[in-house]
């Protein structure tokens, strides 16, 4: 039986509850964003005593379907001030889907501000212990006294100093397969919202879980196998494919070859220390220097694609998992920086204190070009991330995001929306994006809309990328899809395949129908979708947000980026657009 | 009296970025570094002539092939001066399911 858990911070309850009927068929996304529109006030404090916090598993997480360990986080963002939802690719998550739990919902604030608790999940229910011993700790000490306590067969998720600190950059992490305090819902600043009521881990134990029922396993066996086909067919997506060999930086060199790699706090689209920072480097690193380095890491158990990694130190000891796309380029181009040893390390730092790695990396952006280093210079960018993690005044300002740092250091050339550092797709190159930066209620966010074009899902309207209507549409089709993957449990990269090969569409569709005895057929992913952004807009709006709030960072309509010595010149039109449905 | 034919042999160059698996078309295959190579074409060149002067088989050609950073197909007619990006098949991420390609 499937049920809610709901934990009480102002009198330090646990209560477990039947999941209502119309939670039934929600789970990841779709769920976190429900709970949110449907418990938080849309004008509390992001750190009060009335926002909460929810995690949830995706519809599939904990079955044998591939690529599915997703968890989501979700609650009101102290960084933009409306919905989030930031989701990891972690065991934690199999393990809460294969107990039985659909949510754990965290509400309430504690009277005593310094103590620290810990989540104790298993077979039994939900523990809530004291954990002061672990305060202050950074995520990697916190993971191993738990480890130490625990076993090494739990699945751990905590926040760093940052979280603690209530930084508006505090992501929340979860362990990988191996246990590396590594895998973040980075996004938004849920840690500082967990650190507001007192948690600083969760520990969960599937020892004698009941697992996952089926409501129909031939249908659930029969998608599975079609998605499993997909993702070991397709040039991308299989064991030797693009991911699996050179990690998501593979993208690094083809966005800067676009121009659209932004570089040195967005002035430019491309970086001529690019080829240095690629995926080709750090697979030919990991080649070079052997040792612990790793290519084709997976980030949970059950992962077909494999784009993680293990990088490392010259000696072959272990720096960093994961130098990936985001991180790669927000602490590297972004920064003016191509070495990736210094990018690796400004990566570890993030993981140990807890911060977001994309905002981290646009924070340094912007304090490069408010002149607290010069671009280029690692030596002061690790100097700077290391502020962060003493809680020294300007670390307390650096922690809350790049739009916060901006204002601090007078920089106009702040490259957020709703004040969420813009990740690693320079809109005036690529518009398309820019449409999902502004319109999504997440703030600049590229996984918003990352996926399955239009066309195939019949969310409706003709995808011509060259008509106003058309970017819109684009945008919209895409944010749709993304909604519902997000509330699969699958992981985003799943949709190169199923987007080539229909079968593994179908067949990512037939797993959720097996687990939730649902007929939905592919045509129903764009409504889904839908829904569940039209929820999330709805909680925004009640939060005070506008069409004013969907526009680009001014700058970006009036500087030429170069190569392609373009300005931002989608229409407010197009863009409000977008909501037309 | 200019000769037509002279005129049309008029020998100029484009410069060719390869990346991943494509890079041991080039004398300088590093991956921490760029793999250029200096092209003489032939007027009226499409991208496609060119892959095929380097001797790439098309095969191992993928969607991702940009001309002076535009997304491009391989009908597009390149000209003088002109930077060429192209990735092997293995790395046909994110542009084909965004960007039409720009033919000519």
């Amino acid at each position: 039986m499937s049920k809610i858990i709901r934990v009480n911070m102002d009198d330090l309850t646990v209560k477990e509850e039947a999941v209502p009927e119309k939670y039934a068929l929600l789970g990841g996304r779709s769920l976190t964003s429900q709970i949110t529109y449907d418990e938080v006030p849309p004008l509390s404090h992001p750190l009060g005593p009335n926002n909460k916090v929810v995690f949830a598993p995706g519809i599939v997480t904990g079955t044998a379907a591939p690529s599915s360990g997703r968890v989501s986080v979700g609650g009101k963002s102290p960084l933009t001030n409306g919905i989030k939802e930031t989701n990891a690719g972690t065991k934690t998550s199999q393990y809460l889907a294969r107990l039985g739990i659909k949510a754990i919902i965290i509400e309430g604030q504690p009277k005593d501000k310094n103590k620290k608790y810990l989540l104790k999940v298993d077979k039994n229910g939900l523990e809530l212990l004291p954990a002061n011993e672990l305060a202050g700790l950074v995520t990697s000490k916190t993971v191993n006294k738990l480890l130490e306590k625990y076993g090494d067969k739990v699945g751990i998720m905590c926040i760093g100093p940052a979280g603690e600190w209530l930084m508006a950059n505090a992501g929340v992490c979860f362990t990988d397969t191996e246990n590396r305090a590594t895998r973040y819902s980075g996004r938004g600043g849920m840690g500082a919202v967990l650190g507001s009521k007192g948690i600083k881990a969760m520990v969960v134990d599937a020892t004698d879980a009941l697992g996952i029922k089926l409501v129909n396993e031939v249908v659930f066996r029969e998608g599975q196998k079609k998605l499993v086909e997909a993702l070991r067919n397709h040039a991308v997506t299989k064991p030797g494919g693009a991911l699996n060999t050179y990690g998501t930086a593979v993208l690094i060199n083809i966005l800067n070859e676009a121009g659209g790699l932004p570089t040195r706090n967005f002035s430019s689209g491309r970086f001529e220390g690019a080829t240095k920072i690629s995926g080709e480097a750090i697979a030919e690193m990991v080649k070079i220097r052997g040792g612990k380095g790793t290519m084709g890491h997976s980030c949970h158990p059950g992962c077909v694609i494999r784009c993680s990694n293990v990088y490392p130190n010259p000696d072959g000891s272990e720096l960093v998992s994961v130098q990936e796309y985001e991180s790669v380029w927000s602490l590297g181009a972004n920064c003016g920086i191509d070495n990736l040893d210094v990018t690796g390390e400004l990566i570890r730092l993030c993981n140990e204190i807890g911060l977001d790695t994309i905002e981290a990396g646009v924070v340094l952006g912007v304090a490069m070009e408010g002149g607290l280093a010069s671009f280029g210079d690692g030596k002061k960018a690790i100097e700077l991330m290391e502020e962060i993690g003493k809680g020294t005044p300007l670390g307390r300002i650096l922690g809350q995001g790049a739009s916060f740092t901006a204002k601090a250091l007078g920089v106009v050339r702040c490259p957020t929306v709703k004040d969420q550092g813009m990740p690693a797709y320079e809109p005036r190159a690529v518009k398309g994006i820019g449409v999902t930066y502004c319109t999504t209620p997440m703030g600049a966010d590229h996984t918003a809309g990352y996926t399955i074009a239009p066309e195939i899902l019949s969310v409706g309207g003709k995808a011509d990328p060259l008509s106003v209507e058309g970017k819109a549409t684009i945008s919209r089709g895409l944010q749709a899809a993304t909604a519902f993957l997000d509330s699969t449990g699958y992981c985003l990269f799943i949709a190169f395949a199923i987007l080539d090969i229909p079968s593994g569409l179908e067949g990512m569709v037939e797993t959720c129908n097996g687990v939730l005895g649902t007929n939905w057929t592919v045509a129903d992913v764009g409504r889904i979708g839908l829904e569940i952004m039209r929820t999330e807009r709805n909680f925004n709006d009640a939060a005070g947000f506008t069409k004013l709030d969907d526009r680009v960072p001014e700058f970006m309509k009036y500087e030429p980026l170069p190569p392609h010595n373009q300005v931002y010149d989608v229409s407010d039109e197009v863009l409000d657009s977008v909501w037309e449905f | 009296m200019a000769n037509p034919l002279i005129i049309r042999r008029c020998i100029i160059a484009v410069e060719v970025h390869l990346f991943g698996k494509l890079r041991r078309f080039t004398p300088n295959p590093d991956h921490f570094g760029e793999s250029v190579l200096l092209i003489e074409f032939i007027r009226d060149d499409s991208v496609e002539d060119i892959i095929q002067r380097i001797g790439i088989p098309l095969y191992e050609v993928g969607s991702n092939i940009f001309v002076n950073g535009e997304y491009s197909g391989l009908r597009r007619k390149v000209q003088d001066g002109d930077r060429l990006g192209i990735f092997p098949d293995d790395m046909q991420l994110l542009y084909k399911w965004y960007f039409q390609k720009k033919e000519d």
